[in-house]
């Protein structure tokens, strides 16, 4: 894959998500392994920066088993986070800013120092100052939700929003906080966050190696989504979606009535 | 069969229909087709016949299990209500006491909340404040779950009548007290060799495992067989239930209660 071709292919994706149209597939037309579609997410997130935006982090995906089984893989999947998708708590946003948008329930964690070299699971603790409810809205920019592994990673792993709720101190054991996502008030999905590798903390070791490989790293003040906790639900209008976890507080955004 | 059950109503050629199943380790066919379409009192009636017969041979009543709390089992059901079943004495397990594959039929597992009640509830429609004040203290429990129906073929009425597919239970050691953890936002792990295989939270069991019992007790004052003092509740489960496998051990967490064990025979 040269040049030209990543240029072409993390063009398409980005056009597709400024101007909210589904795109067929990549990988139905272009060859393209796991490595070479990083690079074009590097390269879409490039086309962001050079515009203005900022990356604030990065967000972690297939972190269930299930999840994972479900696409016929067996490592995690790394985004980005960019400043414009960044959404405050409590906001209410207009759905039609997305194609077929779906919400999920995530912990956030904030870093204080930079990870570039492989950590263990103390030396992610050590460098997290803050953890937070948060919702992270999912977006593919392919048409139908359809796509392989390479077509997602291509697409900055379907990330398209974010909502973190209050920074707070680590508690003592985050290994299985209740996680409650409402729907206008109404529970939802219930989880712990042992849903997320047995303890949220494993997602960011794996974080790290993975920007490590794909030439980035994570750097001190930038957050990080640790994963789902539950499957994503369709976003739609005239929701209020929040979230609640044990000892964290709760976050939640509300979707425009459709015009 | 003898002339003697030839007058037998279809509750109680049901109720014989599942003792049976039970004493001989087979699984029957559903009985919902011999009972009255989603009639409800009729497959409790099925229930009672049993249990009388259990408390006539001598088993122990210690409590009660509440059934189909999660809004996602009660859609697959097509249910908009929990139910209940019976827990007597020979059910329980201790935390960690190996179990042997044969005690159950087609066994699930679960965890859940245990409520132990310091009163009985006598009152008509007791509320919220009556069950909280009743209850005395807390554990962590595993439900095994099994049905004497074939492959699990069952709707509500088999379950029911089935005494809601109790099997066994586990409670945990730690006694703890309802102020000592969040009954709504608790978090539920269950591990099999380290895997994580099930999670949940308090607020998947009817939003609070505290208006299962409420319901619960409620519905014992109707049909007159009161909660009472001393009885083990299991309220439902926190989170998806899970097939068991012979040999290994699954290990449930929840937040502020601590943890609790069931181990299965090889075979």
């Amino acid at each position: 894959m040269n040049n030209l071709m990543i240029e072409q292919l993390s063009r398409n994706l980005d056009i597709a998500a400024t101007e909210r149209v589904a795109i067929t597939q990549l990988s139905l037309e272009h060859n393209f392994d796991e490595q070479q579609a990083y690079i074009i997410q590097n390269a879409l997130i490039q086309h962001r920066v050079d515009r203005g935006d900022s990356i604030t982090g990065v967000k972690m995906g297939f972190t269930s088993r299930e999840k994972a089984e479900q696409m016929g893989v067996f490592d995690r999947i790394l985004g980005r986070l960019t400043q414009s998708m960044a959404i405050n708590d409590g906001q209410v946003i207009d759905p039609g800013r997305f194609i077929h948008p779906r919400i999920e329930p995530e912990i956030a964690f904030r870093l204080s120092r930079s990870l570039t070299r492989n950590c263990d699971l103390s030396e992610v603790m050590m460098a997290v100052d803050g953890i937070a409810p948060a919702l992270e809205i999912i977006d593919s920019r392919y048409k139908n939700f359809k796509f392989s592994l390479a077509d997602v990673l291509a697409d900055n792993c379907s990330s398209s929003g974010y909502i973190i709720g209050q920074f707070i101190e680590l508690p003592a054991n985050i290994a299985n906080l209740g996680m409650v996502m409402s729907v206008n008030g109404v529970p939802h999905s219930c989880a712990s966050s042992a849903a997320i590798m047995g303890h949220p903390g494993r997602s960011i070791i794996d974080a790290v190696r993975l920007a490590l490989a794909n030439g980035h790293s994570l750097q001190a003040g930038q957050v990080l989504l640790a994963g789902a906790a539950t499957p994503a639900i369709p976003l739609e209008p005239g929701m209020h979606v929040s979230l609640e976890i044990e000892s964290l507080g709760s976050v939640s955004v509300t979707t425009s009535a459709a015009k | 069969m003898s002339d003697s059950f030839i007058n037998e109503t279809a509750v109680e050629s049901a109720a014989r229909k599942l003792y049976v199943a039970t004493e001989q380790r087979k699984p029957c066919s559903p009985v919902r087709d011999e009972l009255p379409e989603l009639d409800l009192d009729a497959a409790y009636a099925v229930q009672e016949i049993n249990t009388i017969k259990a408390l006539e041979s001598g088993r122990r009543l210690v409590g009660r299990k509440i059934g189909l709390t999660s809004k996602v089992v009660q859609a697959q059901l097509g249910v908009d209500q929990p139910d209940f079943g019976m827990l007597f004495a020979d059910m329980a397990i201790a935390d960690g006491e190996m179990i042997s594959m044969d005690r159950v039929q087609q066994p699930k597992i679960e965890a859940e909340v245990a409520f132990i009640l310091s009163r009985d509830l006598l009152m008509d429609e007791p509320t919220t404040a009556d069950v909280i004040s009743a209850i005395d203290y807390v554990l962590p429990a595993l439900e095994i779950v099994g049905s004497r129906i074939k492959d699990w073929d069952i709707n509500i009425v088999d379950t029911i009548a089935d005494n809601a597919s109790s099997g066994l239970f586990v409670l945990g050691n730690q006694k703890r007290s309802l102020a000592d953890f969040d009954s709504r936002l608790c978090g539920m792990s269950m591990e099999v060799q380290g895997e994580v295989v099930s999670t949940g939270a308090g607020a998947a069991c009817l939003g609070n495992p505290i208006n299962a019992v409420t319901w619960l007790a409620r519905e014992m004052a109707l049909r007159n067989r009161h909660l009472r003092a001393g009885d083990i509740i299991l309220s439902g489960a926190l989170g998806p239930m899970v097939k068991v496998e012979a040999g290994q051990t699954y290990t449930a967490r929840i937040s502020g209660l601590g943890s609790v064990r069931a181990s299965f025979s090889a075979v």
